[in-house]
């Protein structure tokens, strides 16, 4: 007799049916932390593809500025499209220096300053879309396995009561309540595990990228400046 | 953006799916059908206090010893048996019958003459009807005789000679049988051919003659069957089985119970007489207590059941009731009195209670040894005493009370 009720209980503690079993809140959190994994994944998926491309274009771009190609014509094609990473940089750089020299800049130092501004700023846009929604990903990694274990709790407490309720703690009364409840901690895991673990992936190889922006731009403002002393020294001495 | 959240989305419902398919229901454990053990909690009274039964039966209300057969009422008997004198010992188990080997009886003088086998047909019919109801052990050995028989045809020729149809022809069966048993024992009576453990001896006959001739109609000739008896006889040292196989080649059953009557006769040994003679008396033990009933559960003897506290208290309170305590002794307090009284099944007194006070003034002590006998004789008979616990070392066939002075009176 007994074991036909325990082989009945477990045919019934498939994942499905657990689900379907567990209450109001404990469904919310498990869809809700099913959404999180989602989410998860979808932001893991996009970092890994534009960070691919990032990178891709940064290496394009450095062979294409250290070609010896003039920067002129670099900006001139580079200007007709919006850009991004380095070649942003480049652009924002070379636009205020044209701006600048062809007004006629009275200052070195103004230039150089308005210049490495521009860049700075350009530089934040650019890391700013690169650590795009990390921040949800940390947050999910952090807080997935709370919210799963609040799913827990409200479960086994559920379960408790209706243990209380049915006046048996045979084991088989116990046990479904208690699997489902865990159901909800082991969903959290499932999305908090891969949003840390992504998370750590992404906010290292974005620190790289925005470390090698930086590098570009000292770099690009230094060489900015040799050009500025080039051409304004000129002027002065003729003035 | 939308391009990985639509993946991410198709990667968790096929992950989701695969999981719903794949770990639906993880195997339940099995679970051993152990039955459950039941556990008695056993009294130490079902030592202490024991009444006479049956180890296994089962516990009932009212303690019986064992059911006796010999309903022979023995006076006084306190021990529970089916013995005719009262005894405490135990009954001595009686031993099972020993099954002696008795020898056969020495060979008849006569040699056995085998019967002319003419009538082969009837040889046949016999041998069916009777081998059906006694496949006896004895129908296995006969096997061996075709071989036996075959090599032996030096002693045919005598016996061809006398085949006249004689109702000694049957003879021969006793003989092998004899020969079996006298090379195990001595000379014994003719009259048990038998195994020990079989008392009738004609009936064993049968089966032998059956197995003989059910093979050898059907084999051989008439005329090798005497040769066969003849060569048991020879071969009786050397082969056993076939010995004792071979001899009863005659064919009719009654010819051969006939002619060992006559065998047995011409014996002077009568093994009834001797068996007559020995001293059939077992060893006994045991009581003649009879019961009727059927045994409950208890121990080989009563060390009776003591009465519980509330059963004591029970037949104090009937003595305090009759107390009448005389006023203003002195001393009182410090008087102790016991009660010792022999009573019958019904509760009267039988004979003169023992009540010894101990402890305080003379005078005193004496005046409570009187009023306390006084109450006790007054209240007798002692009422609702449980009877099942009469009996015994701990039964209040015997009743020891002792009153300390707040019992004295009520």
């Amino acid at each position: 007799m007994e074991h036909v009720g325990l082989a009945a209980a477990a045919s019934e503690v498939s994942l499905w049916s657990l689900f379907m079993q567990a209450g109001l809140v404990v469904k919310l959190v498990m869809i809700g932390l099913i959404g999180a994994s989602v989410w998860t994944w979808a932001i893991v998926i996009d970092k890994y593809i534009s960070f691919g491309k990032a990178k891709r274009q940064f290496d394009q771009f450095e062979q294409v500025f250290w070609s010896g190609q003039s920067l002129e014509e670099l900006y001139r094609t580079l200007s007709e499209r919006t850009n991004t990473g380095l070649a942003a940089i480049f652009v924002a750089a070379m636009r205020e220096w044209k701006k600048s020299f062809e007004r006629g800049a009275r200052s070195p130092i103004g230039l150089q300053m308005r210049i490495d501004r521009a860049m700075d700023v350009t530089m934040s846009r650019e890391a700013e879309t690169y650590e795009a929604r990390l921040g949800s990903l940390a947050t999910i990694g952090s807080a997935g396995p709370f919210i799963g274990l609040f799913g827990t709790v409200i479960g086994i407490m559920t379960s408790f009561q209706a243990i209380a309720g049915s006046k048996s703690t045979n084991l088989a009364v116990v046990a479904p309540g208690i699997a489902e409840a865990l159901l909800a901690t082991a969903i959290g895991l499932v999305a908090a595990i891969p949003a840390v673990i992504a998370y750590n992936k992404f906010t290292a190889d974005a620190g790289k990228l925005s470390g090698r922006m930086e590098g570009f731009a000292d770099e690009f403002s230094a060489i900015l400046s040799r050009q500025i002393d080039e051409k304004l020294q000129p002027r002065q001495a003729a003035q | 953006m939308k391009v990985s959240l639509g993946t991410s989305l198709v990667l968790h419902s096929l992950v989701l799916g695969l999981a719903l398919v794949s770990l639906s229901a993880p195997a339940s454990f099995d679970v051993a059908d152990v039955e459950a053990l039941p556990v008695d909690i056993v009294p130490v009274e079902s030592i202490t206090q024991t009444q006479q039964g049956d180890k296994k039966a089962p516990p009932s209300q009212k303690p019986s010893p064992k059911e006796t057969k010999n309903q022979k009422i023995v006076d006084n008997a306190q021990n529970a048996g089916e013995n005719n004198v009262d005894l405490k010992t135990p009954p001595t188990p009686t031993t099972k019958p020993q099954p002696t080997e008795t020898t056969a009886a020495p060979k008849p003088v006569e040699r056995p003459t085998p019967t002319p086998t003419p009538e082969q047909n009837q040889v046949k019919d016999i041998v069916k009807e009777e081998t059906a109801p006694k496949p006896t052990e004895m129908a296995a050995l006969p096997q061996p005789k075709p071989e036996i028989t075959p090599p032996k045809p030096e002693p045919t020729p005598p016996k061809p000679e006398p085949t006249p149809p004689k109702p000694e022809a049957a003879k021969p069966t006793p003989a092998p049988l004899q020969s079996e048993n006298t090379s195990e024992t001595g000379e014994l009576p003719q009259s048990v051919p038998a195994p020990a453990s079989r008392p009738q001896p004609p009936k064993p006959e049968p089966p032998k003659e059956q197995a003989k001739p059910v093979e050898k109609p059907a084999e051989k000739p008439a005329e090798t069957k005497p040769v066969t008896a003849k060569a048991a006889e020879t071969a009786k040292t050397d082969n056993k089985a076939t010995a004792s196989v071979k001899p009863s080649d005659k064919k009719e059953g009654k010819q051969q119970e006939t002619a060992k009557s006559s065998s047995s006769m011409a014996s002077d040994f009568n093994a009834d007489q001797i068996a007559a003679l020995l001293n059939k008396q077992e060893a006994s033990g045991g009581g003649a207590k009879r019961s009727t009933q059927v045994a409950s559960r208890g121990d080989t003897k009563t060390i009776g059941t003591g009465l519980s506290s509330s059963e004591i208290d029970n037949v104090k309170g009937q003595i305090q009731g009759n107390w009448a305590l005389v006023g203003g002794l002195t001393g009182v307090s410090e008087v102790r009195v016991k009660i010792r009284v022999q009573l019958d099944q019904s509760g009267n007194i039988v004979g003169e209670p023992e009540v010894t006070a101990t402890g305080g003034p003379e005078g005193t002590r004496r005046a409570v040894e009187g009023s306390t006998r006084r109450a006790l004789m007054k209240s007798a008979p002692l009422k609702n005493l449980p009877a099942a616990k009469y009996e015994g070392e701990k039964g209040w066939n015997v009743l020891v009370l002792n009153f300390d002075p707040s019992e004295f009176a009520l």
